[in-house]
């Protein structure tokens, strides 16, 4: 355990990433994205209650709004970086030929995937932190527990550590960054965008069938397809009770789980095998 | 120190090892000579546990390389054919990764480190950065950092690929130094003067089989077989050379220019130490008379010749 701890890849990983010029200007632009949609969520809220001819604005509406925008600007913004940070940390060892020298050292297959796998999600992790502040804004108008808060932090960070160990998959299986990047991002927008189009087409069958007039809930056999939406924990958390909701976020974290548990060990095979690769 | 039987490897294309056998005592230095795709990366990958068998058995050390890998890995120290290195990472900052790696514990941590930026040379230069280094520095390097655990044996894929002549030299000279100290060297190679120079055995490979070993189709151990190149120059009588030439057992003339003559004789140095005496004995003056066993570039010809026409 200690092993994995003190993981001499780890702290190779992030030396290198932190030395990199995006170290600071990712950031700094998911920064600007995050802050841009949040002024965005406050306008938006306070601007449509002024039309509405509202005079006095509930500063609940205002929180919520703020900290339902950011999180799930957050979520689409890291998702597009995810595949970035882990899908070419194993190509670019092929790429400069330096894996042989990692595989012929007494660093198990484990540890590297762990180092590869931690580096790429703490990078990640500094994102999601440094725009911590932004979603503690949304407790000044009220409407938010803490609670929420962790519940999507969580939710977030298991669905990228998920995709980040799709993402070293798709490293372990190419010799191009770009071709395993491109495939990860083929992964994403297959788990974003099909499941929707599959989720749909299932409830305009569910709907036309005429079981919806029955006032009770999405079954969850319409919703299953959504369940490997990477969306889906956050909308599940932040609909409960009401009708027709999303309701089943256990069943997609389980799911994450499972995928990035799978995508580790084909991984680690394939890392185990890759003497030919070299 | 190695022990490798009967290795079978084949790749799509025919390509790879076929019943490959090889004995390693330790403290040779052993040349890997082959033409392309011979084998020899596959052979070194296999010992280097980086690519498993499909048949066969090889030991490393008395550890088995399929079952004991990480106590193979521990006594071998392997450099690849066109090695990386992370340009992004200072010299020091790399000995220090693969330290780590190696689990190497303080005190015993810092001295290898030490210790290996001595033996590149790189004392001047352990804050650079690795990409500011020429292609020389980074294969010394290279070899410093596959040295950093203090290994028992040395797997070098054609270590001086790409080097210039000064790097070569550099690189030739060290691997003596490291024969010296008692490490077991297995070194490919396609440059054969630089093997010819540093090596206490050449192992030939050709189609994925050892074709310097006894058993060996006849034809290659025939022409295998040692020959000595003996250059005379004599001041006279040319009929008393020419007697004792054609006294000489399966001589062959391979070259005669005014009183110079190269000949080729079958055996060692025993042979052209004979073939003086009939010499000088015949009254023939001599005042140059060089014997050397063929090089290894006529080696490798007559072992490949068949197969490259």
């Amino acid at each position: 355990m200690k092993r994995f701890i003190t993981n001499p890849m780890i702290r190779k990983e992030l030396r290198q990433r932190l030395r990199e010029r995006r170290a600071w200007l990712l950031p700094s632009l998911y920064l600007l994205v995050v802050a841009g949609t949040a002024s965005f969520a406050y306008y938006a809220t306070t601007s449509i209650a002024a039309t509405n001819g509202q005079l006095e604005i509930q500063g609940a509406d205002i929180g919520v709004a703020i900290f339902l925008t950011v999180i799930f600007t957050q979520i689409v913004v890291l998702l597009l970086m995810a595949p970035v940070f882990s899908a070419g940390s194993l190509t670019i060892e092929k790429e400069q030929r330096t894996l042989a020298g990692l595989l012929t050292s007494l660093l198990s297959v484990p540890q590297i995937w762990w180092g590869k796998f931690v580096a790429a999600l703490l990078y990640l992790l500094l994102l999601l932190s440094s725009a911590l502040p932004l979603l503690a804004l949304s407790f000044a108008f009220g409407g938010v527990e803490p609670v929420q808060l962790l519940k999507a932090t969580g939710s977030t960070v298991l669905v990228l550590a998920s995709l980040s160990a799709v993402g070293l998959w798709c490293s372990a299986l190419f010799r191009r960054s770009i071709h395993a990047t491109a495939t990860c991002y083929a992964i994403v927008l297959v788990l974003s965008v099909v499941t929707v189009v599959t989720f749909g087409i299932l409830s305009a069958h569910w709907e036309s069938s005429g079981a919806a007039a029955s006032g009770e809930g999405i079954p969850a056999y319409v919703q299953s397809p959504m369940f490997l939406n990477p969306l889906y924990p956050l909308l599940a958390l932040f609909s409960p009770g009401q009708g027709n909701s999303f309701s089943y976020p256990v069943c997609s974290w389980l799911l994450f789980i499972a995928i990035g548990c799978l995508a580790a060990a084909f991984t680690m095979r394939r890392l185990q095998r890759s003497g030919e690769q070299l | 120190m190695i022990e490798a039987k009967n290795l079978r490897k084949i790749f799509r294309g025919n390509r790879g090892l076929r019943d490959f056998s090889l004995s390693i005592a330790p403290g040779e230095l052993v040349g890997l000579v082959g033409p392309n795709g011979a084998g020899k990366t596959t052979l070194i990958k296999i010992i280097s546990t980086l690519l498993p068998a499909d048949s066969g058995f090889t030991t490393v050390c008395g550890y088995s390389v399929s079952a004991e890998s990480q106590a193979v890995r521990a006594s071998t120290g392997y450099l690849a054919d066109f090695p990386g290195v992370y340009q992004d990472m200072r010299v020091e900052e790399f000995l220090q990764f693969f330290a780590d790696a190696f689990r190497l514990r303080e005190p015993q941590r810092s001295a290898s480190i030490q210790r290996a930026i001595e033996r590149s040379g790189l004392q001047d230069r352990q804050n650079d950065f690795v990409e500011h280094l020429s292609l020389g520095w980074k294969q010394r390097l290279l070899l410093a950092k596959t040295l950093l655990h203090e290994p028992k044996i040395l797997l070098l894929d054609e270590p001086a690929t790409g080097l210039d002549p000064l790097a070569r030299i550099a690189l030739r000279e060290q691997l003596k130094q490291l024969h010296a100290e008692g490490i077991t060297i297995l070194i490919s190679s396609h440059i054969l003067s630089d093997l010819e120079d540093i090596c206490t055995r050449i192992v030939f490979i050709a189609d994925g089989k050892n074709v310097s070993e006894p058993s060996t189709a006849s034809k290659t151990a025939q022409a295998a077989l040692p020959v000595i190149r003996c250059e005379i120059e004599f001041v006279a009588p040319l009929s008393a050379v020419d007697a004792a030439i054609s006294r000489a057992k399966g001589k062959s003339l391979s070259g005669k220019k005014g009183n110079q003559l190269i000949v080729e004789l079958p055996g060692g140095a025993e042979e052209a130490s004979a073939f003086l005496q009939d010499l000088l004995a015949s009254k023939v003056l001599v005042i140059h008379f060089d014997a050397r066993g063929p090089g290894l570039e006529e080696r490798y010809r007559r072992t490949f010749e068949e197969r490259l026409s």
